[in-house]
């Protein structure tokens, strides 16, 4: 599809295109048309959008491997690749920061966005005491809610190509079926760890969820953000813990400078149990500990994995 | 090296941008022009006083006020965001010219002492509340936006016309504003930016003139933040004074020349960014800091010729 401006065109006409442009594309209801186009934040997302999706999407992730949400720099092509877009699909509870309010805008201007944090049960969610209404935003890590994310996935793509809403259907329900095994799975692996044992220290508090779903006890040194640093007082308070509980190994994160960790690790004698991925995931392919870690159900197994057998 | 460069295609680098993405690039260079423009203007007074630097400073001061307007407001929105960051810039802008004025301490001193201590206080105070990383309290998450998405922006209607994305009408509502501080107290803020004994024995009260400038400024600032991020604007009000000031004396030109720049730059870097697919912002910076090595290389070469050449005039016979 090329356009071709005049020089001479007027403002009037420049804003109405602009207007145009972002105007919904309209479905077609048929079968054999081109697949959809999806954009998405995170891997994490963009992994289920294509099980659901299957053959009638194209998934173009704009955080890749490895990059942290809170970090990441939108270049032009990103912002072609988001207006080109038949949907979009976004984590939500404030992970993508101030884009989180673009798409808010988008939605409400009629364009197909969706946060696939919006079916997850609220009761389940996190949020700090003094802070109520600010949701932890790290679901993923415990399956069974990243679970729930997935009848968002279905209405976003069945919106967006209503001729394909039974495979969508059909796709999602086995995708829920998959992520509860995954969860089960998770749960046993998890078990093979004495209670006592489940005590795990990373670099930032992404692991809330994780630790609540499958038992264990969460200590993050980094707190508040990925950008902020590490107190003098925190890093004395988990070298105490950490001898206290008599723990094996503490972990760093693909997404976060380890120096703050591995200072800890040295200071209260233990090893560095491993890298987990926390914010993104690896690159498509990225084999580990035998799992793909390009992948949502291989970045959750490979990170159980190494956990529990540095603690065990 | 070479191979980490994408290879060039005049197609897509130049061609496609202003076809096929159009509504995108429009925008997107709107932008640019316009954030370079509204800091350029009053960068030309800040280069004039010294104080260049006050676009890093309220940068790194905005943090306390963050952090304060998130717990008085419990809320991470931009419009509170927005108030705790103009409310820290007017401080740390007030606390600079205290501490000028009242010591012996110089306004690049005052500058660092004022933004180190602001910041550190921001750092401390976000240490203590503890929101189990619920909350990422720091300005790259909740005030600075971002120029690659500025034409996402569904555009704001009046009298039932589109006129543009929010975000570039307020930053167009800035620079408006920077142009009507440049005009208005133009003489002013030229006799006191140049010679602050010579304003007071005219009678203009150089004080009053510096903090209405040092307030739109701050304005200026944290807006333009809001739109598009801190490494724009921290570079966009010094590098096209300094370019404008590398070739010309006369204020006038300069604030001709510094619209030039940013026209300029907004655009080759627009161009690079598409190319490398780098950030758009950091594409505009480089490219607004290789022209002012440009003029810097053409400015001093030919002094340089001037210099090896003197009796060459002599020799030139009147006419």
């Amino acid at each position: 599809m090329t356009r071709y401006f005049p020089p001479q065109v007027t403002l009037r006409a420049l804003l109405l295109l602009l207007l145009i442009a972002l105007l919904p594309v309209p479905t077609v209801a048929d079968p054999n048309s081109p697949p959809i186009k999806v954009a998405t934040t995170i891997g994490m997302v963009a992994d289920l959008v294509k099980q659901v999706g299957g053959e009638r999407v194209v998934v173009d992730t704009l955080m890749g491997p490895g990059v942290d949400p809170h970090l990441y720099k939108p270049t032009a092509h990103d912002a072609s690749r988001l207006a080109s877009a038949d949907v979009i699909f976004y984590s939500g509870l404030m992970l993508e920061g101030r884009m989180g309010d673009l798409f808010e805008r988008l939605s409400s201007a009629g364009k197909k966005t969706y946060a696939t944090s919006d079916s997850v049960d609220r009761s389940l969610l996190q949020q700090p005491a003094q802070f109520q209404g600010h949701y932890d935003p790290h679901i993923w890590f415990d399956v069974s809610m990243w679970a729930q994310t997935v009848p968002t996935i279905v209405k976003g793509l069945s919106e967006a190509d209503p001729a394909s809403k039974a495979t969508f259907e059909k796709n999602g329900a086995a995708l829920q079926a998959k992520l509860k095994e995954i969860h089960e799975w998770c749960r046993k692996k998890a078990e093979e760890l004495p209670r006592e044992k489940r005590i795990l220290v990373t670099s930032h508090d992404a692991y809330n969820y994780f630790g609540r779903a499958y038992g264990f006890k969460v200590v993050g040194l980094q707190g508040v953000s990925t950008v902020s640093e590490a107190g003098l007082a925190d890093m004395t308070a988990l070298v105490d813990l950490i001898q206290k509980e008599k723990v094996k190994a503490i972990f760093v994160e693909s997404s976060v400078n380890p120096a703050a960790i591995r200072r800890v690790a040295k200071d209260a004698g233990v090893s560095v149990g491993g890298e987990l991925f926390s914010d993104a995931m690896g690159a498509p392919g990225a084999m580990r500990e035998g799992f793909d870690t390009g992948t949502y159900e291989g970045m959750v197994k490979h990170n159980l994995t190494i956990i529990v057998e540095a603690l065990r | 090296m070479i191979t980490m460069l994408p290879s060039f295609d005049l197609q897509r680098v130049f061609i496609e941008p202003w076809t096929t993405g159009f509504p995108i690039t429009i925008w997107i260079v709107v932008m640019g022009i316009l954030v370079g423009t509204a800091c350029g203007w009053v960068g030309n007074y800040l280069l004039l006083r010294g104080m260049v630097l006050i676009g890093d400073a309220i940068s790194h001061s905005i943090l306390p006020g963050l952090v304060i307007a998130f717990v008085v407001f419990n809320s991470t929105h931009t419009i509170a965001m927005f108030a705790g960051a103009l409310a820290a810039g007017v401080t740390t802008i007030t606390l600079i010219e205290f501490i000028h004025k009242r010591s012996r301490i110089k306004v690049d001193a005052a500058i660092c002492i004022v933004f180190t201590t602001l910041f550190a206080f921001g750092v401390v105070i976000t240490q203590m509340l503890n929101t189990g990383g619920a909350v990422h309290i720091d300005a790259e998450c909740i005030l600075y936006g971002e120029i690659a998405f500025v034409a996402l922006e569904p555009p704001v209607h009046l009298a039932g016309m589109a006129l543009g994305p929010a975000s570039v009408l307020r930053m167009a509502v800035i620079s408006l504003v920077s142009l009507l501080v440049v005009m208005i107290f133009y003489k002013e803020l030229l006799i006191t930016s140049f010679d602050a004994a010579l304003s007071k024995s005219m009678g203009i009260r150089a004080n009053v003139w510096h903090y209405g400038l040092m307030l739109a400024l701050s304005l200026i600032v944290v807006s333009a933040f809001e739109a598009v991020g801190a490494i724009m604007v921290v570079a966009m009000l010094i590098v096209p004074p300094m370019f404008a000031a590398q070739l010309s004396r006369r204020l006038p030109i300069r604030f001709l020349l510094t619209f030039l720049h940013s026209c300029a730059s907004a655009l080759l870097g627009y161009h690079l960014s598409v190319w490398l697919d780098c950030s758009v912002a950091g594409a505009m910076v480089v490219m607004g800091s290789l022209l002012y090595v440009i003029a810097w290389g053409m400015t001093s070469g030919s002094r340089i010729i001037k210099r090896w050449a003197p009796h060459q005039q002599e020799i030139v016979p009147q006419s």
